[in-house]
């Protein structure tokens, strides 16, 4: 189709024979061509071409402009068709750059923030989590066939939050300071941290110890251990007594570690695998509790000390009344300090 | 010779020129005809009051379709009015109002979007966490006056925040079918209402 075009081109436009005029020899050296122009459409001063070679004199026009400054005032009726064109050109193209960035952000978003796998684990109703969450307290007696672990992932979350909550709550209620970063940051940082990062390592123990267990299950089995600690903290953050603490971080915590350890190794095949995977698990929870408590607590400890004794006199100087010693084990002893020193 | 085949393509006709948009074609109508400010704006005195008394009375039921208009007017008055409220107590605090809120609604975004059958946009939810606000205000109003750390302060504020949640997720249920699931929406929006309280109360 082109071939006839240029040539009926080359024909039909005096002015630009001389940019043709290759073809035109070609054509008449051949053989006969003859063209009917009739069936030709109109191509004048609308056809690809032109606005290709209408472009290209834009440019040239534009590098001109910014040649010549001085001139710049004389506009004539052919220039300001040229910026009329160029304007209409230039928000087509911006029009069409929006389209495309849209699809294109639309459909990475769609495929990489897709949180619709996610929607089974959400499916829960609220007797089904009551039920999970009294669950998580009473450890199993038969480890000897694999126990049912809910693959469920809202109460973990839910539990997750409400540790934040609690957490908050303690460190505003000491007046805890924290220097680098922010109470809130702290606390979602700590809980997601733990909940997330033990699952995983634990998870990655129990691919190694042949432990059938999948991650979801993981997640949503250590999110249900983490109730004990949210009882205890809520508990022992309002009522501050250190044997208090101890009783529940046994009790509470206990009962929450051993359903989780009883449920792995009913699960897990050999007893070294065992051992491992469950003494992993235990220390860490147990120590996680442990450090929850002493890391957001020994400031209240420090006030209550200070507060509980209306009785006691302010800070006194007293001289010591140091025992009469001969000079010989005095100078010794200062010998001894020397040399060590 | 070459039988020419009538050419049906595109190339030979001129590109479309860029046509404005509707907004634009309004330069040309006349002045009266224009609608006015607040109906432009999106904003219906109406139907804000009609959610503010929906919020207010915990019992009344809602009517689902009230939330299909997302209306950012009213929560964005409620969070400015929580802000101020704390500003009369000596907090200046519109930054973490500004940061909770934005994060608490993408949180909950995304839950309600994983637990309900028919999905629900970012507008409505905040729509109505900034509703349900309201009685937070109560309570950081209370806050100037008298202290919150005490047993009474204690017991206001998990009033008000069960107050907030179960309007919350009273709106949230009739507006997605949900039924049976109050509760399950209702702690998170405990979880949330209850970062606010921590905000008003220390």
């Amino acid at each position: 189709m082109s071939a006839p075009g240029a040539a009926a081109a080359g024909g039909g436009r005096s002015g630009t024979a001389a940019d043709w005029g290759g073809f035109e020899d070609n054509m008449q050296g051949g053989g006969s061509a003859v063209i009917d122009m009739e069936n030709m459409d109109d191509t004048s001063g609308s056809s690809f071409e032109d606005m290709g070679e209408m472009h290209q004199r834009m440019k040239e026009e534009e590098e001109e402009e910014e040649g010549e400054a001085g001139t710049a005032e004389e506009e004539d009726g052919e220039f300001l068709g040229m910026k009329g064109l160029r304007g209409q050109l230039g928000r087509q193209v911006a029009d069409q750059m929006w389209q495309v960035g849209k699809r294109q952000a639309s459909r990475a978003f769609s495929l990489y923030a897709n949180i619709d796998i996610l929607r089974p684990y959400f499916d829960v109703e609220p007797v089904q989590v009551r039920a999970r969450l009294l669950e998580s307290m009473i450890p199993v007696k038969m480890i000897n066939f694999p126990q049912k672990i809910a693959g469920e992932l809202y109460g973990p979350l839910m539990l997750v939050f409400t540790l934040v909550a609690i957490l908050l709550h303690g460190m505003k209620t000491s007046d805890t300071i924290i220097r680098e970063g922010t109470l809130m940051g702290t606390a979602i940082g700590t809980c997601f941290g733990y909940w997330l990062g033990v699952s995983s390592f634990i998870y990655f123990l129990a691919y190694l110890c042949n432990a059938q267990i999948t991650m979801v299950q993981m997640l949503s089995l250590l999110g249900y251990g983490l109730f004990g600690h949210c009882i205890t903290l809520f508990v022992t953050y309002n009522i501050h007594f250190h044997s208090l603490f101890y009783i529940c971080w046994l009790g509470v915590g206990g009962l929450s570690t051993l359903r989780m350890v009883a449920v792995l190794v009913s699960r897990t095949v050999g007893h070294t695998q065992r051992l491992i995977l469950c003494g992993t698990l235990a220390a860490l929870h147990m120590l996680f509790l442990l450090y929850l408590h002493f890391a957001y607590h020994k400031v209240v400890e420090g006030i209550l000390d200070t507060l509980e004794g209306p009785n006691m006199p302010p800070f006194q100087r007293v001289a010591r009344d140091i025992p009469v010693v001969s000079n010989a084990v005095l100078n010794t002893t200062a010998k001894a300090i020397a040399l060590t020193l | 010779m070459m039988q020419q085949q009538p050419y049906t393509g595109q190339i030979y006709q001129p590109t479309q020129t860029y046509t404005p948009t509707s907004a634009q074609s309004f330069y040309g109508s006349n002045f009266e005809d224009e609608p006015p400010l607040l109906e432009e704006l999106g904003i219906n005195f109406d139907h804000i009051w009609q959610k503010t008394l929906t919020v207010l009375h915990p019992l009344k039921v809602a009517d689902g379709s009230i939330m299909n208009e997302t209306d950012l007017a009213g929560p964005m008055v409620f969070c400015l009015a929580f802000g101020a409220t704390l500003l009369l107590a000596g907090k200046i605090q519109f930054g973490y109002v500004y940061g909770i809120s934005a994060i608490g609604c993408l949180g909950m975004f995304c839950l309600l979007n994983l637990m309900s059958m028919t999905g629900v946009s970012f507008g409505c939810v905040a729509s109505v966490l900034g509703y349900c606000l309201l009685p937070m205000i109560l309570l950081s109003t209370f806050a100037i006056v008298f202290s919150l750390q005490g047993m009474m302060g204690i017991i206001l504020t998990a009033g008000i925040i069960g107050w907030c949640s179960f309007s919350a997720s009273k709106i949230f249920i009739s507006a997605l079918a949900m039924e049976g699931q109050q509760l399950l929406v209702a702690y998170p929006c405990a979880l949330l209402y209850g970062v606010f309280a921590l905000i008003s109360i220390f």
